[in-house]
């Protein structure tokens, strides 16, 4: 768990580097995060927690597919919001939570696909976002030309 | 925050077409530096080619940045809801990235309107590199 400060720079910042101009993210001393700024959170906390504990590498093992980071590949995130947006000013408490793993056969080999989340949290408990993951590990060695 | 009224309410319709590029290094490494990923395969051109790419290449989280952009310039910034990006291919320096958006579902939920919208980034080539899927509060009112 790690606690991290929503900053009004850092939201003018990466409201900068991915094109958003509107006055509120730039001006606002109490700017709401834009949709995928709590991606962010790698500076306080490390997203793929979930992933090194041992119930989801033996649900990996289980599946049929050794849990080797070289072969991790990031599919797919989404972000969820409850309540008001957090925003400037606010603070939130990051917890990590592995949800399941199911198997895929892919092009390049057999895959285990990880679903595992970032909760964001007020001081008070309230569930404020979610950050979602789907990471995949494959079984062969050839992702990506890599091998 | 109400959406300004230009935006699209109604299930069915398309949003305006928006541009994000051509890329260069500086937009890749301005976002590795603001979102932390500092993967050296999104700006080391000789790791990328011993790896078997012919260059570094953008980062997915940028691409799918830009399509959070062009949600919240037309729907607001305080209205999202839900935002899911899924990466397809991987996207090269010099690349534009063309946006596309379209609202497939109007429903209610937790006392407010909102509308799903299914969302793809194209690269100069026509192919799907980014989709993405959202939600967002929306009070426009249907035609």
């Amino acid at each position: 768990m790690a606690q991290m400060p929503i900053e009004r720079g850092k939201i003018r910042e990466y409201a900068v580097a991915t094109a958003a101009a509107r006055s509120e993210y730039l001006d606002d001393p109490h700017a709401p995060i834009p949709p995928t700024f709590l991606s962010t959170v790698v500076f306080w906390d490390s997203v793929a927690d979930a992933l090194g504990t041992p119930e989801a590498a033996q649900a990996c093992r289980d599946a049929g597919v050794e849990p080797d980071v070289r072969n991790l590949l990031s599919l797919e995130q989404e972000y969820v919001f409850h309540g008001p947006l957090p925003r400037a000013g606010d603070t939130v408490f990051t917890s990590s939570r592995f949800d399941r793993v199911n198997v895929k056969e892919g092009k390049s080999g057999r895959m285990a696909m990880m679903h595992y989340a970032l909760e964001f949290r007020d001081a008070d408990g309230t569930l404020r976002a979610e950050c979602l993951y789907t990471s995949a590990y494959v079984q062969a060695a050839s992702v990506g030309g890599t091998a | 925050m109400s959406a300004p009224v230009s935006a699209p309410g109604a299930e069915g319709a398309r949003l305006p077409r928006r541009d994000f590029g051509p890329i260069t290094m500086t937009d890749i490494v301005r976002y590795q530096g603001a979102s932390g990923d500092m993967n050296p395969m999104h700006h080391d051109d000789e790791l990328a080619r011993s790896a078997g790419y012919p260059a570094a290449f953008s980062v997915g989280m940028l691409g799918a940045g830009y399509l959070a952009t062009y949600c919240t310039e037309l729907y607001g910034v305080e209205s999202v809801r839900r935002f899911r990006t899924r990466f397809r291919a991987v996207i090269y320096r010099g690349e534009t990235l063309h946006a596309r958006g379209q609202i497939v579902r109007v429903f209610e939920q937790d006392g407010e309107r909102r509308v799903e919208i299914e969302l793809q980034a194209r690269n100069d080539a026509g192919a799907v590199v980014i989709d993405a899927s959202a939600e967002f509060a929306c009070d426009v009112a249907a035609p």
